[in-house]
Order: C-alpha cells, then structure tokens, then sequence
C-alpha cells in the first residue's frame, strides 16, 4: 500500500515538475510593445492589501533614507534623481533613488516606488544608457506593480495549497492512507509555480526598461550588452578561482538566467530602434557625473580580493581608454592578491600608471616603493618625491620623507 | 526593532496563553513620583493571517491600534505620576538630530538583539549569570538624556494578528479531523510584544518585558489593540507590573 502510494506521489509530483519545467525554461520573450503602465502620475493605493504594504514600506524607506551606507554626493545624486525622471515613465516624477556604498553588482525597487542603487552598479556601467537601462528596468517594476501581483501570487497559491492539503489530509486519513510524501510534493510544486511568476515579472520588467530607454533616446541594445558583461565578468572571476560559473537551475530561481534575458533584450532591441534615429549613450556625461567617486568605487572593487571581476571589470571600463587610475588599480589587483609573479604584475601596472597625466598619488607611491624593492632606487626616489609633491599632507608623509633622508647605500 | 522582535518571537513557544517574561538590572527600581519617559517611536503592526499562513498588514488597523496604544500608554504613565512624550518622527526633537535619533535606535536594535539572544533564546552567558539584566546603552544615551532633559527612554515593539475567515475554516476542519486520525491545528493569530527602558542617567538597559499570546487554534483571541480597551491591555500585561530589581526587592524585604 505504501509503495502504491509514493508512485502515485511521484508521479503526481513529477506531473508537477514537467509542468513547470515547461514553463520555465520555454518562457516566451515579453514584447515590449505590450507593456503598459498600469500606473499613473501620483500614483496612491486604494486596494487594502496595497495600502498595508505602503504603510509598512514608509518605515523601511526613512531607514534606508538615514542609512550611513548611502553615498551623499550631492551632485551625484541629484544626477540619479534626474536619471529615474527621466527613464521613469509616468511615474517619474513620484520615484526616489538612494545610492549604497555596496560594491556589487545589484539595484531593487521597493513597492512604493523608492529604488536602491548599489555602488558596485555604477561602476560596472560603461555608459549612462547602461545606467539608464538599469534604472528603467528597476522603474519597470514598480510602474507594472509588479510587488502588489507578486504578493497577491503568493497569497493566492499558498491559500490553494493550504486548502488542497488540508482536503487530501483528511481524505487520505479517511480512507486510512498517509499522505505526508505527496502534501510535500504538492508543496513544491507551489514554491516552483513562485519562482515561475517571479521570473514572468522580470521578464516584464526588462521589456519594460528596454522600451522606455530607447522612447528616451538611449540606444536599446545597452541593456542587453549590461547583461552579457555580467555573464563575462562572472566567467572570469569563476575562471581566476579554477571554478566554473556557477549557473542555477533556472527551475529554482528568482530571475530568468542572464543569458536568457540577454537574448530576449538583443531581439526587443533589434524591436525597439528605429531607423535613422540617432541614439546618444551618454557616456561624458556619465563619467563627470561619477568622476569623483570613480576611485573609490575601483578602491573598494580590488578590495573584495575577486582578481578575475576586477580584471574584467577594468578590462571592460578600458575598452573606452586606459588612464592612470584604471592602470593604477590594475596593479592594486595583482598587489592584493599576491602569488607569485603578482609583485611584477603590480608593478607593471603601477610603472604603465605613472605615463598618464591623471594617474593619483598613490600610483606614484607604490610605483617608487616597487622601484625600491627592485634596486632601482635612484628612480624610486624621484617617484616617491612625486608622491610627496601631490600629497603632502598622506598618513605616511612623515615616513616616506625620512627614507628619502636616508644616504644612498654604497655599491 | 523587527529584527529584534522577529528572534524574540521564535523565543516563546505558541501555545494558547498569554506570557510575559521580564528582566530588570539588579538597582532597578521603576519609576514613579514625576519623572519625564520618552518613547522612541513605537513601531506598531497590524494584520490579517491569510488561509495559507501569509500575514497581510493592515494600514487602517495599525493605524487604529498605534493611536490607541499610545493613548493607553499615556494614560497608563500619568497614572504613575510621569509624563510620557511620545515621539513619532526621527526630526521631531528640536535638541538632538535625526541623525542621532537614527543612531540612538540603530545601538538599541544591536543591544536589543544581545538581549533577545542571550536572556531570551537559550545562549546564556556564563559572565552575565545572576546579574539581571546589564547591558547598556553607554554614553551615547547619557547625552541624549542631557541634551533633551528626558529621565527614561522606552523603545517599544507591537503586532497583532487576526486569523482570517477562510483560515478558521480550515482550522475547524483539521482539528475535526482529529476524529479520523488527521490532527492539523492552525494558529496564527495573536499578539507580540516587548518593551525596553532606558535610563537616561546611566544609559543603561534598565527593564525588558517580552508579552506574547497566542493559540494553537485558529480565531481564538487575547485581545485586540484594535480597540482602545484591548491596547490598555497590552500596555498592562507589557507595562503595567514591572518588578525590581534582586537588590531593590531584597532590600525591601529585609526591611520588617
């Protein structure tokens, strides 16, 4: 009886995952042409459900509002609040963004239209289209309601599964069966038809940023280009570890895998531009905008000790042109991760630093440190006396003035 | 302050009762005659449990139940002589900034979640054994008191939930299926509570209560901030019998 009893189960529960399987990985590209705001200017809730999670919401944004990890750049974050009212779609105006000194890769839009952005995000971006990408995807969320759905999803099916077990619970214990094994089942099933809708909403959410970057004039194929730096950047960094890219099993994630959603954005791009437009991605307005954080989102990029990210990271930001920070922090990398061979490799970065007019102080103090280590000390001196000159008043000023004190040792 | 209540509310097991667990500094003695409390903020929330077990929050009901708790509370202090201020916003305070208010909170939240770990959820410390409750919020509290003139600060925590229809249907159905073997209480409903008191002389943790009632069986209450006669309730089941603290009662008992 029991046996009977868990093949019926599995087969029910692999019903269940064929289903989904189906499902998941076919999904079918959204349009962006069929994406609509469902909102409005001024957008308030009416619906109870919607109001209670606004209420709740209000909390979590005067939180985060008086976070001491937000970046207070004014300048900078005037030009993100100008950014989301740009690419924000109806709702432009009613949308807040706060910048997190978090160095990954992520943004999240709360329900009642305030957007987090992470550090890390900014500088990933080669461009202001990318950005912008970003930006409208995360604007997409909360224009489609997409976390009012999401709960309303869920309360829906969890009702149906609590319902539906409690039903086959009793039944099964009246016709003297237990039925634990298939309620587990069924609960799976429930969690795997979450993910699904979760997934759907993503989806939605980049047709819906695709089509609003390219009616702004950006050019739509930025955000999937995003995507496909993403996708690079985490091979490498695998790579550098003798790791392989970890990839979920799409069945069991909240978001369609970057490569599936690079390739739907390649086809809505391809949708969306219009011939003979002129698209305009923005990038010297990007780089004045983040020009005085650039050198600590890099500082705090090579600090998370990932050689493979960081690498590709620059690697990436260079394709626009090297210049003394990117060589200097190409040298921070292999510094920090110190196998051997990396002093060299440091100290190449350092040397290629210095030939740049912009390259920062301290490119020049591990550049005489490393001439130093290398016997070349008569060089080491000049470069250090350089580091000197441009930053006097450095923490260890004192100490690098008294070994430039020291009498050359004798050969 | 949620993530606070969130490890205190795995502490107490869901039976149907009401409890309250409370811990006092060994010199507590609670305050009475004129004294000036400020509670910081009390984060008050509200909801409906769906069939499936989800809780759904409810802005009027918060709404309805935040007013009414801070009216008891009010009440409940005058009648101990103090006056109570109730703030609601971080920038409400003309001496201090909200930045330091955020601050206040942030380290109350971090102590508050040592307290819960170590008094409320098993890991006892070896170091703070028979010795109330010591923890403190140090100087940072002190000068808070100075700046703003307050005696006491009270960092409160409340939620109630009320069981929806389509729940207590499905919960009348498992426990009926207890007769043919098939036994599936739900509960979900209920109240959780803690309060916290500060002095601000010291800026030590002073008092510390946790209230929670609850039942095993779907649409059974024990009573409902909704209403003004439920919040006074809680706020007398929270707030209403603070003992003090080991020296203080000793004290008081080896006197004839």
């Amino acid at each position: 009886m029991n046996s009977l009893v868990s093949r019926r189960a599995m087969l029910a529960g692999s019903g269940v995952m064929a289903a989904s399987i189906a499902t998941g990985v076919a999904a079918a590209r959204i349009l962006p042409s069929a994406m609509v705001p469902l909102i409005g200017p001024g957008y308030r809730p009416v619906d109870v459900d919607e109001r209670g999670l606004w209420q709740q919401y209000a909390r979590v944004e005067e939180e985060i509002a008086g976070s001491n990890l937000l970046i207070k750049d004014q300048a900078l974050t005037r030009y993100l609040g100008d950014l989301i009212g740009k690419v924000g779609g109806p709702a432009a105006k009613d949308m807040r963004i706060y910048l997190a000194r978090i160095p990954d890769f992520n943004a999240v839009m709360f329900p009642t239209g305030f957007a987090v952005v992470f550090s890390g995000l900014l500088l990933r971006m080669r461009n202001e289209a990318q950005l912008a990408g970003v930006v409208a995807h995360e604007s997409g969320h909360f224009l489609r309601k997409h976390q009012i759905r999401q709960w309303r999803d869920m309360r829906r099916k969890t009702d149906i599964f609590s319902i539906l077990a409690m039903g086959v619970g009793v039944a099964g214990a009246g016709a003297g069966v237990y039925i634990g094994d298939l309620a587990q089942l069924g609960q799976l099933g429930t969690i795997l038809s979450l993910l699904q809708y979760n997934r759907t909403l993503e989806a939605e959410a980049d047709a819906m940023g695709a089509r609003l970057l390219a009616e702004n004039g950006y050019p739509p194929v930025e955000m999937a280009n995003t995507w496909q730096q993403l996708i690079d950047e985490e091979k490498l960094s695998a790579k550098y570890r003798r790791k392989r890219r970890r990839r979920d099993i799409s069945l069991f994630s909240t978001h369609p895998a970057p490569e599936a959603r690079m390739a739907d954005l390649k086809v809505s791009a391809r949708e969306l531009t219009v011939p003979g437009r002129v698209y305009d991605d923005g990038r010297e307005r990007y780089l004045r905008a983040i020009g005085d954080i650039r050198s600590m989102l890099l500082d705090d990029q090579v600090k998370l000790n990932d050689p493979g990210a960081s690498q590709y990271i620059i690697n990436t930001l260079a394709k626009d042109g090297w210049n003394g920070l990117l060589r200097f922090y190409e040298g921070e990398i292999w510094r920090l991760r110190n196998r051997a061979g990396d002093q060299l490799r440091a100290a190449q970065g350092y040397a290629a630093a210095v030939a740049y007019p912009d390259a920062p102080p301290d490119a020049w103090r591990w550049h005489g440190f490393m001439l130093f280590k290398q016997g070349r000390t008569a060089e080491g001196r000049v470069a250090l006396t350089r580091y000197l000159a441009m930053k006097p008043n450095a923490p260890d000023a004192p100490f690098v003035r008294q070994m430039l004190a020291q009498p050359e040792p004798l050969r | 302050m949620r993530v606070v209540a969130f490890a205190l509310a795995v502490s107490l097991s869901l039976s149907a009762c009401v409890q309250t667990r409370q811990y006092a500094d060994l010199q507590f003695t609670p305050p009475q005659g004129d004294y000036k409390l400020i509670v910081m903020r009390p984060d008050v929330s509200v909801g409906s449990v769906t069939t499936g077990g989800m809780v759904e929050p409810r802005a009027d009901w918060t709404e309805a139940a935040r007013a009414n708790l801070i009216a008891a509370l009010k009440a409940q202090q005058a009648g101990r002589g103090g006056n109570a201020r109730i703030l609601s916003r971080r920038d409400e305070l003309t001496q201090v900034s909200a930045e330091n208010v955020a601050e206040l909170e942030r380290l109350h939240a971090a102590v508050g979640n040592s307290i819960a770990l170590h008094k409320y959820l098993g890991a006892y410390l070896p170091t703070k054994r028979r010795r109330g409750l010591d923890y403190t919020l140090g100087a940072d509290a002190v000068s808070f008191g100075r700046a703003t003139g307050y005696d006491y600060a009270l960092f409160m925590y409340a939620e109630d939930k009320f069981v929806s229809t389509g729940r207590v249907a499905l919960g009348v159905l498992g426990v009926a299926g207890c007769i043919i073997g098939f036994c599936a209480p739900m509960g979900g409903g209920g109240q959780f509570a803690y309060a916290s008191l500060v002095d601000l002389k010291t800026g030590e943790v002073v008092w510390f209560n946790v209230l929670q009632t609850g039942s095993q069986v779907a649409g059974i209450k024990f009573g409902d901030i909704r209403t003004p006669e439920g919040a006074a309730q809680m706020v007398e089941r929270l707030l209403g019998r603070m003992k003090p603290g080991r020296d203080i009662r000793r004290a008081m008992d080896a006197r004839p």
